[in-house]
């Protein structure tokens, strides 16, 4: 692996400024955060899956996604800036005990998945480098508890700085592989260009509702609203900080589009179907050469580690906003106590799912992304339910665009949750 | 006794028993001394819009049908007052203050009692069965509870110990009567950081200089100046002089450029030296991290001398555990401990019972360095020296180590993402 850094930092020593632009691209507002994060390992898998099973056809649903991910992701932030309340808090406090036990279950069981992602990504990686798989699942365990515990803010500009660097090669990569152009932006805005049979428009189906679930995640709506309330962002800054979920929103989808596209045109174009790590690593290659495997795994690994923190902890936020276990000195060991053992259960258990002989990150990916794109409308339903309450948002309720925009996608959701259930449990 | 989310949605019924709605929230009063609330109304969901209907109106409350005691028409509706308290709407899943434990916690349930005909507030509960009974499991909770011989009877809190946070939209503090002044700032600190910053900063008002500067010292710098951040800068600068000159260097050092310069001119002259000494360092090294408040005598004194000059000097020093010995040019020379000077005889010169091999950092030594060096030698503070031995400050062992214990895992996120822009 260390020739991988190598060879990254050779690369990139004599181009410093792009060092400094992907810094720049990342001024880590909540906003940016959530959507890089959004971006995680499992999101890697998904939209490598996307590209190379269906090709440019698939980037149609990009475009809605991405509106979609900035109007929720700025309802969540401007409901906990003006309430000065996270979601959890207020869906608790105007929706009382059962509705919060539900949420809360079904967060906890999304975000298990997501976790188990993470962590699949990570054994692919050691399968990349021929480790055995349970010594570095125990370690990367053990390692994250490390970083949650003495972490601090330069490690994790470093990891993110990786991540970035590694979204960028997909763009690069994208580029030089000379895709059809024409076809890739047509298809933003109309699926064509592929033969519709009945077990490609069932894939469609199931690896769109994975797209969706790996963008606009159940936990990204939690933690934008955490985040926000706990970093005290000023009220008086609504504006940046809308503006901010925009700009995170145009990025989290502007890297999958180039994921997407880099894999089309290496993987599908050639009929190469995704079933390991090396052979998602091709969709880099234009750009890595030689070294794609490496560099494939070396990022996300980066990205599967920054999603095995990030999401645990918004499992854990969302909890203490539900049931109100914040912190208190007298309770101080007790309340890190429930805080840990919530952390180390969730990795613990995702681990050992992984270690199950057999599953397989990409098929695991898009089943846990399409779980978490059908708890999404609950989500919604509460999100929009707040934000748009006069009574608690003023002036800064939900315009009738926002409200109608979020609820006719959530009604798409459903349907399309009902349809994918429908062609896995019937084998259409 | 009873618990309110048992009595919402009970029928309420007209002295025919013709049901007239359910029960939808109750109104409680604090009257006189007596510190828990009185329920004083009901409002019931009706057909027509919610009516508010007087306690002394009902027949019964605690029971499964709430019956009239007077046909409804001839009920005046109840006028609700500036001190009521709609349980359900202003306590009821919110959070509240728990003085007793000095922390933020969230009201699962309130327990009322009947007391001499009236029904008042006695608890909130705050724990688990709250939780199952409000979605029916109660009793599968205590049966668990009995199976695995766990206490789930932990979660009231008397009425006695709360502080509802909430009236109106967005939660606000009542003014902090006599039961916050009586807090540790430690707990105050705690309790800061779990509330808005509509909230805390009405809190902070309420505190003297002396309480403010106590609890700003035990908050994170940065989340510090984001409190002081609205305060007038002449009342900043009386707390900065309250403060241990290192707090109040690392408070300064989280503000705008501007701001400190202004707020070190409004100081007094000595204080705001000390602060521009120390502010010239790093913020995790030695030198950024020492106070300058420590304890030095000149090496011709004898032992009684030095319990003298510690009478007069030690008030103002943040630790006079340890005596440090110098000379003119302030080179360090050898420390000893109070306990070496007490049992020292008077007039022994102090020169003879001094450590001369001194532990010492220096300035630009890391945080996790100094902590190490605490630890390993058991020490209380460490003091600080330059390339030439000379003493500037000294470290004491919490500011050290706070550095390195984890601290409450709430405050640890803004660590990892840019705080300390």
């Amino acid at each position: 692996m260390t020739r991988a850094v190598a060879w990254i930092q050779q690369k990139w020593s004599r181009s410093r400024w792009i060092g400094r632009l992907v810094l720049l691209l990342s001024v880590f507002g909540p906003g940016t955060i959530a959507a890089m994060a959004d971006n995680d390992a499992g999101g890697v898998a998904t939209y490598s899956v996307a590209g190379a099973t269906l090709g440019y056809a698939i980037l149609f649903p990009l475009l809605i996604i991405t509106i979609l991910l900035g109007i929720t992701q700025e309802m969540g932030m401007r409901l906990t800036l003006v309430t000065r309340r996270g979601l959890a808090d207020l869906i608790r406090e105007k929706h009382g005990v059962p509705v919060s036990l539900l949420i809360f279950g079904g967060l906890f069981v999304a975000n298990l998945g997501t976790i188990t992602t993470e962590f699949a990504a990570i054994r692919t990686v050691g399968g990349i480098f021929h480790i055995p798989a349970a010594p570095f699942l125990i370690g990367t365990v053990l390692i994250a508890f490390v970083f949650i515990t003495r972490g601090n803010y330069k490690l994790t500009q470093t990891i993110m700085l990786v991540v970035s660097l590694f979204y960028l090669t997909y763009v690069i990569s994208a580029v030089k592989s000379h895709p059809d152009w024409n076809l890739a932006l047509t298809n933003l805005l109309y699926p064509h260009g592929v033969q519709w049979t009945e077990r490609y428009v069932r894939n469609y189906l199931l690896i769109g509702m994975g797209v969706l679930g790996t963008t606009i995640t159940p936990w990204g709506q939690f933690f934008i609203s955490s985040f926000a309330f706990d970093k005290k962002i000023d009220q008086e800054t609504l504006k940046y900080s809308q503006l901010e979920t925009y700009w995170g929103a145009f990025l989290t989808d502007f890297f999958s589009f180039f994921m997407i596209v880099a894999t089309a045109s290496t993987l599908f174009s050639r009929g190469i179907p995704l079933t390991s790590g090396e052979q998602a690593a091709e969709a880099i290659r234009p750009f890595a050469g030689q070294l794609a495997s490496e560099l494939f795994a070396v990022g996300i690994l980066a990205a599967a580690f920054m999603g095995l923190v990030i999401v645990p902890l918004s499992t854990a936020y969302a909890f203490s906003e539900f049931f109100g276990l914040s912190g208190s000195l007298d309770s101080d060991y007790q309340s890190s106590k429930t805080f840990y053992t919530l952390f180390m259960i969730q990795l613990v258990a995702a681990a050992l799912i992984t270690a199950i002989p057999g599953i397989s990150l990409f098929h695991f990916a898009i089943a846990t992304q399409t779980l978490n794109a059908m708890i999404l409308p609950l989500v919604f339903y509460y999100l929009i339910k707040l934000a748009s309450d006069r009574e608690l948002m003023g002036s800064h309720a939900n315009s009738s665009f926002q409200k109608s925009f979020t609820a006719w996608a959530s009604v798409l959701i459903v349907i399309a949750s009902a349809l994918t259930v429908a062609a896995v449990l019937l084998g259409w | 006794m009873a618990f309110v989310s048992e009595l919402t949605r009970r029928p309420v019924t007209d002295v025919d028993g013709k049901r007239i709605g359910v029960l939808k929230d109750l109104i409680a009063r604090p009257v006189g001394e007596f510190s828990h609330p009185v329920v004083n109304a009901i409002i019931v969901d009706s057909p027509g819009g919610d009516r508010a209907i007087p306690y002394s109106d009902l027949a019964a409350l605690l029971s499964s049908a709430i019956p009239l005691r007077r046909p409804l028409k001839e009920i005046a509706p109840y006028e609700l007052q500036e001190a009521d308290i709609r349980l359900v709407q202003d306590v009821l899943d919110k959070q509240i203050l728990d003085t007793d434990g000095a922390r933020v916690v969230r009201v699962n349930d309130i327990e009322l009692v009947r007391v001499n005909g009236h029904v008042i507030v006695s608890n909130v509960d705050i724990g688990v069965l709250g939780i199952l009974r409000r979605i029916g499991l109660e009793r599968l909770g205590r049966w668990a509870a009995r199976r695995f011989k766990s206490d789930l009877s932990t979660g009231a809190i008397s009425w006695d110990f709360v502080e509802p946070l909430v009236h109106d939209q967005f939660m606000r503090l009542k003014v902090p009567s006599s039961k916050l002044a009586e807090l540790h700032p430690s707990d105050i600190a705690e309790i800061i950081s779990d509330l808005s910053r509509d909230e805390h900063s009405d809190l902070l008002h309420k505190l003297d200089l002396k309480q403010l500067a106590d609890t700003l010292e035990e908050v994170e710098p940065d989340f510090q100046a984001n409190l002081i951040e609205h305060f007038p800068d002449e009342k900043v600068a009386d707390v900065l002089e309250e403060m241990a000159p290192d707090e109040a260097t690392d408070l300064l050092a989280e503000l705008p450029n501007e701001r400190r310069q202004g707020l070190l001119g409004l100081m007094e002259r000595d204080e705001a030296d000390e602060v521009r000494e120390l502010l010239k360092y790093g913020e995790d090294t030695a030198g950024g991290l020492m106070t300058t408040e420590y304890i030095a005598v000149a090496p011709d004194l004898t032992a009684a001398q030095t319990i003298e000059h510690l009478r007069k000097a030690g008030e103002e020093a943040e630790l006079i555990y340890y005596v440090y010995v110098v000379d003119a040019e302030n080179h360090l020379l050898g420390v000893f401990s109070l306990s070496d000077l007490i049992v020292a005889q008077p007039e022994t010169p102090i020169t003879e019972f001094m450590h001369k091999r001194v532990v010492t950092v220096e300035l630009d030594t890391k945080q996790d360095e100094v902590a190490q060096i605490v630890s390993k030698y058991n020490l209380i503070a460490v003091p600080v020296v330059d390339t030439e031995n000379r003493l500037h400050g000294i470290v004491t062992a919490d500011d050290a180590l706070d550095g390195i214990i984890p601290t409450a895992w709430k405050k640890r996120l803004p660590h990892f993402f840019g705080a300390r822009q």
